[in-house]
């Protein structure tokens, strides 16, 4: 039996007659301690997925399944990491994590906690950064912490809404090999929703592009055989990273309707007209 | 040779009040030289600087010392000869696209025919691949869409130089690569200087005739400048083959860890406690993002 | 079309009705009918609740002015109003008409009149009798009463009498000094005085319950009454409409001078010597400047209501637009410059909270200074003063909003006009104005509203023509029937404020680049 599996599941917006099929016959299954990533396009229904997959929305057709049993609300044993972090802002990092730790664990005692929360703050490297508040923190360490909350809460299945998407490229690659470490050390069922190609071959054990919306569904998965643990330089140099890379990015690009109905006109030429110079005037 | 020394940016300051009213330099004699039709790339850390860099050679921010040559001509303020696709596409929301370009069209060729800038708009929306979607408002068109408008308008304006402010980081990785093509498109005809800030090493690569890689801020500066050995025009796939390209980019990326390490003496962690202070945004939760 | 339709609703802010238009459409009905009984269906249980409420409460608190009305009172009242503006605007148009059309109103009335008097007639009769029955059916009830009560004050009175005499005649015998006997003597003369007191009392319940007989009620008796007035009070329209309809009519008036004018004229082209003429000449032009006073003249029709309420609508409006016409540019102003937002804003920030009720008296000797002849000027100073007080108080709002709507234009949309090098102007109407139009028109919809309000407490200090006179000239009139009507005056308030806002949600959308919603 699959661990997490989306069975034909459809969802839609809006009222009947102007309503909008966001996700249609979408099926998924995902195995135990497997990392899969979820590709697509901006605006095709990957953050409707999450909140499918995490329970906070109900599809209106099909089921969504976790060990056999119907998913039907959010709780802490499907943890999602959002794009913006989602930190309380009055809280240190420590607060918000124990925040968390304390509604999970209740049977921990006070000792248990700390040590608990610590371990997660350490996992991520944030033991420095460990008193202070998200406003003084970079948008890298804030999603470390959104993580390690995450993380502390011991999720069965751990749902990342597109995390890196709105951090520069080199931190994003920073806590890729962030994200490689942790996954290593503290093994569980991941689903990963991107945008970025790379980020995926880099991190997941199977690849699942999602295609264009509206009434976007997953397309067939790429395996991504490479050998664990991974190393971004080494990857680099490697074909058979390189080759599936390139298969997805052209599978992608070729799949975006939008862009093949855009006409681009040779036909027309620019008129030779001088602009006005104001340097000169 | 003017052909040589298109732009020419030397000993550039830029020094912002800090918190107690002391001038701090965040760029700190930065100098450049820009082939005409040459395409820069500028890269950098978050927060290095590389934003205020390029929002004074627009004129949209102050020169606190040194000079920016344009063509022969010292600038002074804001120019259309160099125009600017910023990060957030910025288009006015109550005009269409076409409306859009025309505005900035209209005051660039006031003595052409009326015949002559509908051409001049509908081709620069056309060779962004907006032909059938002149007509549209901003709000009925995807980001990446939106930002092709904002390359349309400054692509009209027939720039001598063109500045691109880090034009895709909103977009997602897949419509990045979309718009860079047609930029690549673009510069590949048109043939126009130009100046991209990125923080994306492939980015870079791709689009780029020479790096210039830019040290942490505060008083950042010119590290290192790199020239990229592709024949234009540049087929992203075959690129992606080369070892070069790969070359290229360990090059980029241990520049820049180096410029981590020295900064923080080598520790195991990236750590950035201060805010960003400059006009970089890139770490900003997306707000305006369509 | 039913995206149409939906889309309109939704323009016009009306929602609330979108499931209806859906429902009609047979779409999803189960759904729609969920959304109908809580959007619609809601809000009328909550009304009838409110009615109800309302209904149980006012009987049970009297005033001077009577009974607090009921709804339904409210509603008969509001009715009336209503009868009255039209008969109104009948009287007016009779006033002006002629020819055949006047002879076959004519014909009109006096039917009606043939056949409402008999009616009348029969009304009074049945009132008559009925008022004789309902007397007698009291008498039979008063007159046990009465007598028992007369009873009572003969038994009571002769008890005191005896009282008195028996006390008389213990203080006869009274021993001088003794001041335990006196101390009880006190205590029974207080005996006495208690009793007296209470025998009054008793006859004071008794005269109340013979006046609760005479006030009893008699529901049919009332019912006739209320329809004889009714009669009556057309009847007496109705020989109005005769009056105006004859002597009192214009034609039939100029047609009368006419005639006189041609004996006149002819006695002018026949008059002889110079005096003599001269008379007969200035006779001619006196009585054409006659007729032309007649064909000049108009009904003089009273403030109805209706015609309050368009008064006031219009003098809204005309404050509304001296104040946006101050706010609007001064917010430009102050959006555009720091100088001149930090040389306003004390003053903007000392006149924002200042009450109508300080500005109208202010404003009224101020416009008073310059109209010198209240009855000769184009605009009444009343109206004027009001409509300056409105203008006063509202363009606070709009003026703020204009000026943050200026000053927050988007910084890159700023840097586009910058790198385009746009000149002033251009950059005014292309960049900053339109993308501070939703905010100018936000302010401008609260300026409204806030107008709407000042407007009726201006209306009433100011005595000019409008909702808030009415409100006043009903309060001094004091009875039970102005109470209603003020009630009514509660209701039509409300709803034109709503209207008004609804207008401006719709112009505030239409203005909206980004098709934001808009609040209600």
């Amino acid at each position: 039996m699959p661990f997490l599996e989306m069975e034909n599941v459809s969802v839609g917006f809006g009222p009947e007659g102007t309503r909008t099929e966001v996700l249609h016959d979408v099926n998924l299954t995902v195995e135990e301690n497997e990392f899969i990533a979820i590709v697509g396009f901006s605006g095709s229904g990957k953050s409707t997925l999450v909140s499918l997959l995490s329970g906070l929305l109900n599809p209106d057709k099909g089921e969504v399944r976790l060990k056999g049993k119907k998913v039907t609300k959010p709780g802490p044993h499907l943890g999602i990491v959002f794009q913006n972090y989602s930190l309380l802002p009055w809280l240190s990092v420590y607060g918000n994590i124990e925040l968390a730790v304390n509604q999970v664990f209740t049977d921990f005692s006070r000792a248990q906690r700390k040590e608990h929360i610590e371990r997660y703050i350490e996992m991520v490297s944030l033991t420095p950064a460990r008193d202070k508040k998200p406003s003084e923190l970079s948008g890298g360490m804030r999603q470390r912490v959104s993580l390690a909350r995450t993380l502390s809460m011991q999720p069965e299945v751990m749902l990342m809404d597109e995390p890196l998407s709105a951090l520069d490229a080199l931190t994003r690659a920073n806590l890729q090999d962030e994200l490689i470490r942790i996954w290593e050390e503290d093994k569980r069922t991941v689903v990963l929703i991107t945008n970025d190609v790379d980020e995926a071959v880099l991190l997941a054990d199977r690849i699942v592009p999602l295609t264009m919306g509206p009434k976007a569904t997953l397309a067939d998965d790429f395996e991504v055989t490479l050998p664990r643990p991974r190393d971004r330089t080494t990857l680099n140099t490697d074909q058979r990273f390189k080759k599936l890379r390139n298969e997805i990015i052209h599978f992608m690009t070729s799949m975006n309707k939008e862009a093949k109905m855009l006409r681009v006109d040779q036909g027309l030429a620019m008129p030779d007209i001088k602009p006005v110079d104001f340097t000169a005037a | 040779m003017i052909e040589n020394r298109y732009v020419e940016i030397f000993d550039l300051v830029k020094a912002y009040p800090n918190p107690f009213g002391e001038p701090v330099n965040v760029v700190e004699d930065f100098n450049l030289t820009i082939k005409k039709g040459e395409v820069i790339g500028v890269i950098g850390h978050s927060g290095c600087g590389k934003s205020t860099v390029l929002t004074m050679v627009a004129g949209l921010n102050e020169i606190t010392s040194g000079g920016i040559v344009v063509a022969g001509h010292e600038i002074d303020g804001p120019g259309p000869d160099r125009a600017v696709v910023f990060q957030s596409p910025c288009l006015l929301p109550w005009m269409t696209a076409y409306q859009n370009v025309m505005m900035g069209v209209k005051q660039v060729y006031p003595h052409a025919s009326k015949q002559q800038r509908r051409v001049v708009v509908e081709y620069s929306l056309s060779v962004v691949g907006l032909a059938d979607a002149m007509n549209k408002y901003p709000r009925e068109l995807s980001g990446g869409m939106q930002q092709r408008v904002g390359i349309a308008r400054a692509i009209a304006l027939k720039p001598k130089v063109l500045l691109l402010d880090e034009p895709f980081g909103r977009l997602d990785s897949l419509t990045r690569m979309e718009l860079q093509d047609v930029i690549l498109g673009i510069l590949d005809r048109e043939h126009i200087t130009t100046m991209i800030i990125t923080h994306d090493p492939d980015e870079a690569i791709f689009m780029s005739d020479r790096i210039c890689m830019m040290t942490n801020g505060p008083k950042a500066r010119v590290g290192q400048i790199m020239p990229i050995d592709f024949e234009r025009p540049r087929e992203r796939e075959a690129i992606m083959e080369t070892d070069k390209f790969y070359a290229y980019r360990q090059r980029l990326l241990q520049f820049l860890d180096d410029c981590e390490a020295e900064k923080h003496g080598g520790g195991p962690i990236r750590w950035d406690p201060e805010p960003e202070a400059t006009a970089d945004s890139a770490e900003e939760p997306e707000s305006s993002v369509v | 079309m039913k995206f149409k339709i939906l889309k309109a609703l939704d323009v016009a802010g009306l929602q609330v009705f979108d499931p209806v238009v859906r429902l009609v459409c047979g779409e999803n009905p189960k759904e729609q009918l969920r959304k109908i009984l809580l959007f619609i269906g809601v809000p009328i249980v909550t009304f009838l609740v409110f009615l109800g409420l309302w209904s149980y409460m006012a009987p049970r608190h009297t005033t001077k002015a009577g009974e607090v009305p009921t709804p339904g009172v409210v509603l008969d009242a509001a009715d009336g109003i209503w009868t009255f503006h039209v008969r109104e605007n009948q009287k007016a148009q009779d006033f002006l008409l002629d020819g055949g059309n006047r002879e076959s109103e004519l014909a009109s009335v006096e039917a009606r009149i043939m056949e409402l008097e008999p009616l009348a007639a029969a009304a009074r009769e049945q009132m008559e009798t009925l008022e004789s029955e309902s007397k007698a059916k009291i008498d039979e009830q008063v007159g046990p009463l009465q007598a028992e009560y007369k009873e009572l004050r003969t038994k009571s009175r002769e008890d005191g009498k005896t009282r008195e005499a028996a006390l008389i005649a213990e203080a006869d015998s009274l021993p001088v000094g003794n001041a335990a006997a006196r101390e009880a003597f006190l205590t029974k003369v207080a005996e006495h005085a208690e009793k007296s007191a209470a025998d009054k009392e008793a006859m004071r319940d008794f005269k109340a319950k013979i006046e609760a007989a005479y006030t009893e009620k008699f529901p049919e008796l009332e019912k006739v009454r209320g329809e004889y007035n009714t009669y009556e009070e057309e009847l007496q329209y109705l020989s109005k409409r005769l009056d105006y309809l004859t002597g009192d009519n214009q034609s039939l008036k100029i047609s009368d001078q006419e005639l006189k004018l041609d004996e006149l004229q002819a006695a002018f082209l026949g008059a002889e010597g110079g005096k003599a003429t001269l008379k007969a000449a200035e006779k001619v032009v006196k009585q054409k400047e006659a007729i032309n006073r007649i064909a000049d003249s108009e009904y003089s029709r009273p403030w109805t209501f209706p015609r309050q309420i368009a008064r006031s609508v219009w003098c809204v409006f005309v404050g509304f637009f001296i104040g946006s016409a101050i706010a609007i540019p001064l917010g430009v102003l102050c959006g555009l410059s720091r100088v001149i937002m930090a040389a306003l804003t004390p003053l903007i920030a000392l006149f924002k909270p200042v009450s109508p009720i300080v500005w109208l008296p202010i404003v009224f000797i101020i416009v008073g200074g310059f109209i010198s002849d209240p009855e000769k000027a184009v605009v009444h100073p009343a109206f004027l003063s009001s409509a300056i007080t409105v203008a006063l108080c509202s363009l606070w709002p709009t003026l703020v909003n204009t000026a943050l709507g200026v000053a927050s234009v988007e910084k890159d949309h700023v840097n586009v006009a910058r790198v385009l090098r746009l000149g002033f102007f251009s950059r005014l109407f292309k960049i900053v104005l339109p993308s501070a139009l939703p905010l100018i028109f936000a302010g401008l919809r609260i300026s409204l509203g806030v107008g709407w309000m000042v407007l009726i407490a201006a209306e009433l200090l100011s005595s000019s023509e409008g909702i808030g006179k009415f409100v006043w000239d009903m309060f001094n009139n004091g009875s039970s029937q102005t109470f209603a009507q003020m009630f009514v005056v509660v209701f039509v308030v409300g709803a034109v404020g709503l209207l008004l806002d609804r207008i401006m949600i719709v112009l505030q959308r239409s203005v909206s680049f980004d098709g934001a919603p808009t609040a209600i």
